[in-house]
């Protein structure tokens, strides 16, 4: 299964996961048939990825279209998983549109290259690091979307939806610092050196102390700073956006051993 | 993490504005040192300064930390504003960092501010040491009051002590060497940072260096110019055993026959030898505005030349170099103490011997798999112990973070309730 048999994958699965999140806002049946087209899209969306993984012979997490791909895999998951928890149909509608969105970029800007995978990056670490991080992201994106819809309704004190970011942003957190500390470890035995300070590393740190910023607000901030950490959410999450696909343009980062 | 008792506490006078005032403040001393005496010289810090500082700082931490039941200030240096002021503030030097190309670590800054260098900026540093004593303050004000359920924050807070304090002051006890060494050849001669000749008491026989490739692309390139086509976008075809047919630059390819270890014959056509010499070589059909050209591409090396598939008199079709799958030394390692090690380097695989840990580090790149001689890093960081065992307690907290986060948070609210 090669890149060009994407749109056969990708097609059906947008319209699977538009469509779940659309039937969500309609109570009974809607939203019975809403969890059955999620699981219908991820799995055919999942299909693709397996399919993919076995032609190239490698784990296709080497490049920016590759880590987009599990990014559209794990958003869709996050969202239908969070969806039957919350029960929010927002939630689901925005994660699958998010996804989709990636998916179109993948669709019009592959950036996927060849099989080759530089010894570097033969690594017992690869698919852990990629994995965690990109799971991270996901769930994080959607903390963002709760923190945006709470933005846009000027609510502070919905304990519920605050609940949901509270979650999404502890547990990504976690799969933040699993990759970033497997990172380190592999760096370790990589590179020589667990730690270097390179542009990648250095956002990976911004990003990671704008989450333990806003972790630290809710833990203690108490309720005169609700707004603050409301705020801070999608900042972080534009600091780990710029993180994850900004780095690379950066003047500073010309020298980067994480730019492929 | 949370009750609401503290909460109260930390109504009292002293809290944010404080905060961001003090750390302001030290940010401000550090600026002026910075400029009026340039970066900070980080091997000021090397053993035992180092040892000194950290020790230093644990104990202030255990006094900071356990004077927080008496002391209001001690409260306010271990509490959330001080910890969220620390945090943002290192955010936003951080950010300062990713935006300025730096010099590499260690070395001085060439811009007053010393941007440029931030590791050894003063502000960062003494933004550093703060975040160290009053994350050292956190955990040592936990042990008032010590329960099992408090483990976690435990190894979150702990662990990150360790990783920072032993990256941060080890960092001037760390060697690392670049050594050269010929097939056949015993070498323990290095280089370090500063491009220094140093001896080592560790010597490295090269018995072997052998590497493997990928299969190579193809592309169409103008002659004269050798520019890949088309200029603005240049595309490629992997060669590849699933796929035989595609099109680049509006040519239509067609690998026929693809040699991976191939020799040239007398007649310019290849067959398989897997010798030390063999290059990568295809038969490849070439179709463009309905005329067909076929013939074999071969991307070359040091012993064979290359040898390209002719469209017209601009453009031609080539052969990339190959990219490396493997590289491997096999090595005969002797240390000063006695110990020795036959091994096989290869990247993401060091070798340990004694407390040096051996990198493969690089090859003749103008000669590829025919290199002649290896390149090793040779690393010593005796800081390594405590920043593993941080990792691992940072992990660990991460995993609780992971499976628990929810389970905390519904809690916190119901104490909220109460």
């Amino acid at each position: 299964m090669s890149w060009s048999n994407f749109i056969w994958f990708a097609l059906p699965s947008i319209i699977l996961w538009l469509a779940a999140g659309f039937s969500a806002y309609f109570k009974g049946v809607g939203q019975k048939l809403s969890h059955l087209l999620s699981i219908m899209g991820i799995a055919v969306f999942a299909s693709f990825i397996i399919a993919f993984w076995l032609h190239l012979e490698r784990p296709p997490m080497r490049t920016m279209g590759e880590t987009r791909l599990w990014y559209s895999l794990f958003l869709s998951s996050v969202g239908y998983l969070a969806y039957r928890q919350w029960r929010y149909p927002w939630i689901l509608s925005f994660s699958t549109v998010v996804a989709t969105v990636f998916v179109v970029i993948n669709l019009l800007k592959p950036e996927i290259h060849s099989k080759s995978l530089m010894p570097a990056l033969q690594s017992g670490w690869f698919v852990p690091h990629v994995t965690s991080y990109i799971i991270s992201y996901a769930m994080l994106g959607a903390a963002t979307i709760g923190s945006i819809i709470m933005i846009a309704r000027r609510s502070t004190d919905d304990n519920h939806i605050f609940n949901f970011i509270d979650n999404m942003i502890y547990v990504g957190y976690g799969f933040l610092m699993l990759g970033l500390l497997m990172g380190a470890l592999w760096a370790k035995e990589a590179w020589g050196h667990y730690w270097s300070w390179d542009p990648k590393e250095t956002w990976a740190f911004v990003t990671a102390a704008a989450y333990l910023g806003y972790i630290h607000l809710r833990a203690h901030g108490g309720v005169k700073y609700n707004s603050v950490a409301l705020w801070l959410a999608p900042i972080a999450f534009a600091l780990l956006l710029f993180t994850w696909l900004g780095v690379s343009l950066l003047p500073a980062a010309s020298g980067s051993v994480h730019v492929y | 993490m949370s009750r609401t008792q503290k909460r109260r506490v930390w109504q009292s006078p002293w809290g944010y504005p404080e905060a961001v005032a003090i750390v302001g403040g030290v940010l401000l001393i550090g600026l002026v040192l910075q400029i009026a005496i340039g970066s900070f010289d980080f091997f000021l810090l090397a053993n035992p300064v180092n040892l000194l500082t950290g020790l230093v700082l644990f104990v202030l931490s255990i006094i900071i930390g356990f004077s927080a039941r008496r002391s209001r200030f001690a409260r306010w240096i271990s509490g959330t504003s001080m910890s969220v002021t620390l945090i943002l503030s290192m955010l936003v030097m951080s950010i300062i960092m990713g935006l300025t190309p730096q010099k590499g670590v260690g070395m001085q800054s060439d811009m007053v501010l010393g941007f440029d260098a931030m590791t050894c900026n003063w502000s960062f540093v003494m933004l550093y040491t703060m975040t160290l004593l009053s994350l050292g303050a956190v955990i040592f004000r936990k042990f008032r009051n010590l329960r099992f359920k408090d483990t976690p924050f435990l190894l979150q807070h702990f662990g990150l002590w360790l990783v920072l304090a032993a990256s941060g002051l080890g960092y001037a006890d760390m060697e690392r060497y670049i050594m050269y060494v010929s097939e056949g050849e015993t070498q323990w001669r290095v280089y370090g940072a500063d491009n220094e000749v140093r001896e080592l008491p560790i010597a490295i026989k090269l018995i072997d260096f052998n590497m493997e490739v990928y299969s190579p692309k193809l592309a169409v390139v103008n002659k004269e110019t050798g520019a890949v086509q088309p200029e603005s976008k240049p595309e490629f075809f992997q060669i590849d055993e699933d796929i035989s047919r595609g099109s680049i630059a509006g040519v239509e390819i067609e690998v026929e026959e693809y040699i991976h270890k191939a020799v040239r014959s007398a007649d310019s056509t290849y067959r398989h030898v897997p010798m030390p010499g063999a290059t990568p070589a295809a038969k490849v059909t070439a179709k463009r505005d309905g005329h067909s050209f076929e013939g074999w591409v071969c991307g070359g090396n040091q012993l064979q030349y290359y040898m390209t598939l002719p469209l017209d008199e601009t453009y031609s079709v080539v052969m990339t170099p190959a990219e490396p799958r493997k590289f491997t030394s096999a090595v005969e390692v002797y240390a000063e103490s006695g110990t020795f090690v036959e091994a096989e380097i290869e990247v993401n695989k060091p070798l340990q011997v004694d407390s040096w840990k051996i990198y493969q580090y690089g090859y003749d790149n103008a000669a590829g798999s025919l290199s002649s001689y290896s390149s090793f890093e040779l690393v010593y960081d005796a800081w390594l112990p405590p920043i593993y065992a941080g990792v691992f307690f940072m992990m660990l907290g991460s995993l609780h973070m992971i499976v628990s986060g929810r389970k905390r948070i519904i809690k916190k609210k119901r104490d909220e309730l109460e």
